[in-house]
């Protein structure tokens, strides 16, 4: 029976012929755009986003004479805090080092024209607190939190995903047609067959197994060389990226079953009901 | 006792929209039994074999094949009730794609066997055919009377009970006709109930044997010989 059954789909397979292999290099592009989407993401929300390293308020003081009441006062706060302090000299140097083409413009620059930067390192879920504190100071001018600018990098991202993977889902739902465009030329060609089949006994499953199977194999192959896509992409671009992972790779091409059989499953509507 | 009749027709009527195709059709065929239906083109032979194989369903009466009445099979009852009858038809309804072999197996791959107990089944059916050394000949490769033996053998493989032929000698020449009924009549001697369709009178001339003569979808005399 699962020979008879191989040996079906097999014939499925090799009719569907140039069709099915657009079906299956659309399902390779939907799931290797997804993988990378997904592999962008994880990078991001590692590296970038990560809630539980130190946060760091960085705020800009009126006068470098400031800095010595203001470190005494963050001393007193609760929080355990690193406090690092730029003088405008220093701030001119890191600038210049920063942008390297406008170096010799900046170092022509008076000191005082640069602004003296306190740094402060907190624990993630103290930043708020230290920023509030921070900007009620009349020392302080300006105070920046890189929680507050994770939240942007994160809404952003989200509006990105958002984006990408609606692109994917339509780009999935367009292998489903292609899948089900595959499979409804096969049965109207294979039409007067099928009546034949039924007249000596085929059961329906006997008729459209063939097909739904052969429906999800072109979604599994298209989502397997999505992963070997993602795989290629992962080693030549960015070893430490972290790709694709095992269940990465077995999700993938499931996704792209699922794809092909939901598309095959709709082909096999056209395939009239047995008298 | 067991019910003997392998066909039972009780006043079986079927019309398609207003013209009547059979009208109440009456008769009953014994199990092992070679029987000829014949009658001239539109008298609803064919009606009355599609009906046999739940092709149709009739508009009023009982068509018992098997001891089943057609109209009560489920529809997923009829696969398992088709595999228990053999049919044939007149333009045998090959499987274009695939082989000889491949044909004969497809009918055995319905049920549960062994790859190896099905190229065997059909080797041996296909030789009793005269057809072993075509196993792996496309149809179109195949003579008519060839593509017919293939039929014949695809609808034997599975042994089944009652072997339906609708107008099997349509595509054949005299010589391979007769040469078909000689095949019909020794899978009959095996005990094979065997009803041929057919409107080719010296067929039944030369193979005299019990005939049911159709006339307007009526059932005009049951009995030896062609004359209505």
């Amino acid at each position: 029976m699962i020979a008879h059954l191989g040996r079906e789909v097999r014939r499925q397979l090799r009719e569907s012929g140039p069709t099915g292999l657009v079906a299956l290099l659309l399902v390779a592009v939907a799931t290797t755009w997804g993988g990378v989407l997904w592999a962008v993401r994880g990078w991001v929300t590692k590296e970038l986003l990560d809630q539980d390293r130190p946060a760091t308020v960085v705020a800009t003081l009126r006068s470098p004479d400031d800095r010595g009441e203001l470190e005494r006062a963050l001393a007193a706060q609760p929080n355990r805090t690193t406090v690092t302090v730029t003088t405008p000299a220093e701030t001119k140097t890191l600038l210049s080092s920063w942008f390297p083409e406008l170096s010799a413009a900046l170092l022509g620059l008076d000191d005082a024209s640069f602004p003296a930067l306190l740094q402060v390192e907190v624990a993630a879920a103290d930043a708020a607190t230290v920023a509030e504190w921070l900007r009620r100071r009349p020392e302080v001018t300006v105070v920046e939190n890189s929680r507050d600018w994770q939240g942007r990098v994160e809404r952003t991202l989200a509006g990105v995903m958002v984006a990408g993977f609606g692109l994917a889902a339509a780009l999935l739902v367009g292998c489903g047609v292609v899948v089900l465009l595959v499979v409804r030329l096969l049965v109207l060609e294979h039409r007067d067959e099928i009546a034949i089949m039924r007249l000596i006994g085929a059961r329906e499953i006997d008729i459209r197994l063939p097909y739904l199977a052969c429906g999800s194999l072109l979604g599994l192959g298209g989502g397997a060389l999505g992963v070997l896509i993602l795989t290629g992409l992962g080693a030549a671009l960015l070893p430490g990226l972290g790709w694709i992972g095992v269940w990465t790779g077995i999700v993938v091409p499931l996704i792209g079953a699922a794809v092909g059989a939901l598309g095959a499953g709709l082909g096999l509507a056209s395939l009239p009901v047995a008298p | 006792m067991a019910d003997e009749a392998v066909i039972r027709l009780e006043e079986v009527t079927k019309s398609y929209r207003t013209r009547p195709a059979l009208r109440g059709v009456s008769a009953t065929v014994e199990r092992s039994e070679f029987v000829f239906l014949t009658g001239p083109s539109g008298a609803g032979k064919s009606t009355l074999l599609r009906l046999l194989y739940r092709a149709e369903l009739p508009d009023s009466g009982r068509v018992v094949v098997n001891g089943r009445d057609v109209a009560e099979l489920r529809p997923r009852d009829v696969p398992g009730f088709r595999r228990r009858l053999g049919i044939v038809f007149q333009d045998f309804k090959l499987l274009r794609r695939r082989t000889v072999g491949e044909n004969v197996t497809f009918a055995l791959s319905l049920v549960s066997l062994s790859e190896r107990e099905q190229e065997r089944r059909a080797y041996l059916t296909l030789k009793r055919m005269g057809l072993q050394h075509r196993l792996t000949a496309f149809p179109e490769e195949l003579s008519g009377g060839e593509q017919q033996r293939v039929a014949i053998a695809r609808a034997l493989v599975l042994q089944p009970d009652l072997i339906l032929a609708d107008e099997p000698t349509g595509n054949l020449d005299p010589e391979r006709s007769h040469e078909l009924l000689e095949l019909f009549k020794s899978i009959n001697y095996q005990g094979t109930t065997v009803l041929v369709a057919t409107h080719d009178r010296s067929l039944i001339e030369t193979h005299p044997a019990r005939t049911l003569f159709l006339e307007r979808g009526q059932l005009v005399r049951d009995g030896w010989g062609t004359t209505p």
